[in-house]
């Protein structure tokens, strides 16, 4: 029976091998464990041994010819043995890197011409783009335009799918345990194959977060959701190419949790509402947008897009990620109007339910460990956004007033922008002036 | 605000450059005892006398060589072309010699020459009179194209040439003549290269010229009513082109409808077109469309003149296959 030879993966992060010598000619007896061609790849040459004894009967890929890793490159037969008819078509004539100063054609890669999409022209661009973005797999999506075009929104349609976790999987013995503990099965992590829920996950769950908190297993290999891809995707865009800078302020926060208690019972009587303190944070910051334009930039090749709308991201905290939902136009809404699409948006969040443009439409984030015991920390720009601002604990500080010692509640802001387009002058100011309005509830909210 | 025609808008402005400033004079054939073919210079001869507003005989290539001359020696003249397919008589006055002395003359001189000329079918006026040949001057360095679709455009526009040190080939929609439209009574001017958002939407964009721009709002206005949201953008100079207003619109809409009398190759929706896949290509979610005239002559007989105009169903269609892409 016929062998073929593949080109061996020759190291973890090797794609690609480019054979140097075939030590044999087509028609020789080969030897299995003998060398029969020598390959370079990431600049390391190595010997490829024949996997069986036999005869080289053709050799499918020539010296100087560069393909993927598990390619056929040549075939083995038995003595007297006929080479089945598919080796024996004479593929195209390859150039060799040696002979042609174009990149060499990578036979292996010609099947799969355009990865299997199908009908490579039936999709518009603007999808095209969004699916690159976002790492969807365009051949998994029907399009819903003329003759089956793809569309834009057929890719936002995915997504939008993907980001909500629409199939809960989990095994029937842990469904019967939640339906009987009256335990919701999307909040519950799945340790089983591919996140499906066991029934082991529930009782954790039940036992409280200890159980929940403690993670997959030691020595375990997952594979990467399609929001953990976007998100470190994302991070590592916004990490590498925008050099970030960050700033540190102290906020009194006395005054505005003051404000608070005193505005609660009016808005529980007239809105049935409760603002908290990040609702105030939105507003505040938003206001402060609205007198540091620069805050609602981003960079675009070489333009500066100051952005129109004001869209305060909150980041939201799930068990497969982090997510961004923003409330439009912050500077310009009343607060009755931020507590509800704040509480909506944060409510939808968790249920998986936002819409892709909730989420892309912030133009600056608040990210919020006000409730851990962490006193500051730094955080990455949400990209495009050239601004991001990070809230830690609130604790009480004895601090000198006139020479007596009083208590503060103090709790530390820290900024983070993008220093190509945001100097430490400017983004000091806007941390300044936030603080100011913070510390000043009154002015800050009179019109609300 | 007081409600005019288009031609007693241009009218207006003629007036008002010929008051403000002594070295503008009107020549061309027909515009002083009879007032222009289209009775734009109506009365400015009697008030401005026969040395300001001048008929000439019937030669365009005299017409705008004089014209190209007396730009040179200081004066600033305003002459009109009675039919835009004339332009085809004097092409090398405009586009060998007024496009291009300034720049073979290293600058040493100026040529504030405006030339008007009335384009577009409709009237009858078969193939050698109706023609929309602004696309073809969109391809010679050196001129700049003003193209008015309403009464306030044309009087801020036709300000804007006279005032301009450079060439500009003021082209009037015929059949917009008789189009009313608020305009204010005193001198203003509209910048050249800054096109007229005329409707906000989210859906598509519509690119359109001329009277088009009023068949697209037209539209615009009809299909609101089946929530579809046009955006349409009048670019009111073809060269300086405005085109970032025009790029961010297909940004936000990702899809785009040009409207242009012009016949259909290498026409204004095809530059348009052309710049939209160069820079925004990754923004468009559908096929760019071209709403124009067919490649043909424009016909005499009345129904095939009318088949051969882009029209509001054209436009309709071309909307309706663009809301297939969602």
């Amino acid at each position: 029976m016929a062998t073929e030879v593949v080109l061996p993966a020759l190291g973890l992060t090797v794609e690609k091998g480019k054979i140097l010598e075939w030590y044999k000619k087509e028609g020789d007896p080969v030897q299995k464990g003998e060398p029969i061609f020598l390959v370079e790849a990431d600049k390391v040459t190595t010997d490829v041994e024949s996997p069986s004894s036999g005869v080289l009967s053709k050799i499918l890929i020539p010296v100087g010819v560069e393909v993927p890793i598990l390619t056929v490159v040549a075939i083995i037969t038995e003595p007297g043995e006929k080479l089945a008819a598919k080796w024996m078509v004479e593929g195209p004539a390859f150039s060799t890197a040696e002979t042609s100063a174009e990149p060499p054609v990578s036979p292996g890669e010609r099947p799969r011409a355009k990865t299997g999409v199908p009908g490579d022209r039936g999709i518009v661009p603007a999808a095209r783009r969004k699916a690159k973005e976002y790492g969807v797999d365009l051949s998994q999506i029907s399009g819903t335009g003329p003759d089956g075009v793809i569309l834009l929104k057929d890719v936002e349609r995915v997504l939008a799918a993907e980001s909500k976790i629409s199939v809960v999987k989990a095994s029937t013995l842990a469904r019967k345990l939640c339906e009987k503990e009256e335990v919701p099965l999307k909040e519950i992590l799945g340790t089983g194959i591919r996140g499906r829920i066991m029934q082991a996950d529930v009782k954790a769950y039940l036992e409280g977060p200890t159980a929940t908190a403690a993670g997959p297993p030691l020595g375990s290999t997952m594979p990467m959701s399609t929001i953990r891809r976007v998100i470190a995707r994302r991070m590592s865009e916004s990490a590498f190419n925008a050099p970030h800078i960050y700033f540190f302020s102290e906020v009194w926060l006395d005054p505005l949790l003051q404000f608070r208690e005193e505005v609660l019972p009016v808005f529980d009587k007239h809105f049935n509402l409760r603002p908290s303190i990040n609702d105030f944070l939105i507003k505040a910051v938003a206001l402060n947008i609205a007198d540091f334009p620069m805050l609602n930039a981003q960079l675009k090749g070489e333009e500066i897009h100051i952005m129109p709308e004001i869209n305060i991201g909150l980041a939201v905290a799930m068990p497969e990620g982090l997510i961004v939902p923003a409330i439009p136009c912050a500077d310009r809404a009343g607060l009755v109007e931020i507590i509800r699409h704040r509480a909506d948006l944060v409510a939808r969040a968790k249920e998986g339910k936002l819409t892709l443009q909730e989420i892309e439409r912030g133009t600056f984030t608040i990210s919020s460990l006000a409730q851990y015991d962490i006193t500051h920390f730094t955080a990455i720009l949400n990209p495009p956004q050239s601004g991001i601002l990070s809230v830690g604990k609130t604790d009480e500080k004895l601090v000198l007033v006139e020479g007596q010692v009083r208590v503060k509640r103090i709790t530390r802001v820290g900024l983070s922008v993008d220093h190509r387009i945001i100097d430490g002058t400017t983004a000091a100011d806007f941390l300044q002036h936030l603080k100011w309005k913070l510390e000043h509830p009154a002015f800050t909210f009179m019109s609300l | 605000m007081r409600e005019i025609t288009l031609r007693e808008a241009l009218n207006e402005a003629l007036k008002q450059n010929l008051q403000r400033d002594e070295r503008v004079f009107i020549m061309g054939e027909d515009v002083g005892c009879f007032g222009g073919i289209f009775q734009v210079t109506a009365g400015l001869m009697e008030e401005f006398g026969p040395d300001r507003v001048i008929d000439t005989p019937i030669s365009e290539s005299a017409i705008v060589g004089g014209g190209i001359g007396a730009a040179l020696n200081g004066m600033r003249p305003i002459v009109e072309l009675m039919n835009i397919d004339f332009t085809l008589v004097c092409m090398d006055q405009i586009a060998n010699q007024a496009a291009k002395m300034r720049y073979m003359f290293g600058g040493q001189m100026n040529i504030p020459l405006v030339i008007r000329t009335p384009s577009g079918a409709g009237r009858g006026a078969a193939a050698h009179h109706s023609q929309s040949l602004h696309a073809l001057f969109m391809h010679i360095p050196g001129l700049k194209i003003a193209a008015p679709s309403n009464p306030h455009d044309a009087k801020g526009l036709l300000n804007t040439a006279v005032s301009d040190e450079n060439p500009v080939l003021f082209i009037e929609d015929k059949m917009l003549y008789n189009m009313k439209g608020p305009v204010p009574e005193e001198y203003y001017t509209i910048p050249f290269g800054q096109a007229s958002i005329r409707r906000e939407g989210r859906d598509i964009t519509i690119v359109a010229t001329f009277r088009m721009v009023n068949k697209a709002l037209s539209v615009a206005q009809e299909l609101l009513s089946k929530g579809i949201n046009i955006e349409v953008i009048d670019p009111r100079t073809l060269c300086p082109l405005d085109k970032e207003t025009i790029l961010a619109s297909v940004r936000k809409t990702g899809k785009l409808i040009t409207v242009d009398e012009g016949t259909r190759c290498n026409g204004f929706g095809s530059e348009i077109a052309a710049i939209v896949a160069e820079e925004a290509i990754e923004c468009l979610q559908a096929p760019v469309i071209r709403v124009s005239a067919p490649m043909t002559p424009v016909p005499y007989g009345p129904t095939l003149e009318k088949f051969y105009i882009p029209s509001e169903e054209n436009i309709k269609e071309a909307v309706s296959r663009l809301m297939g892409y969602g």
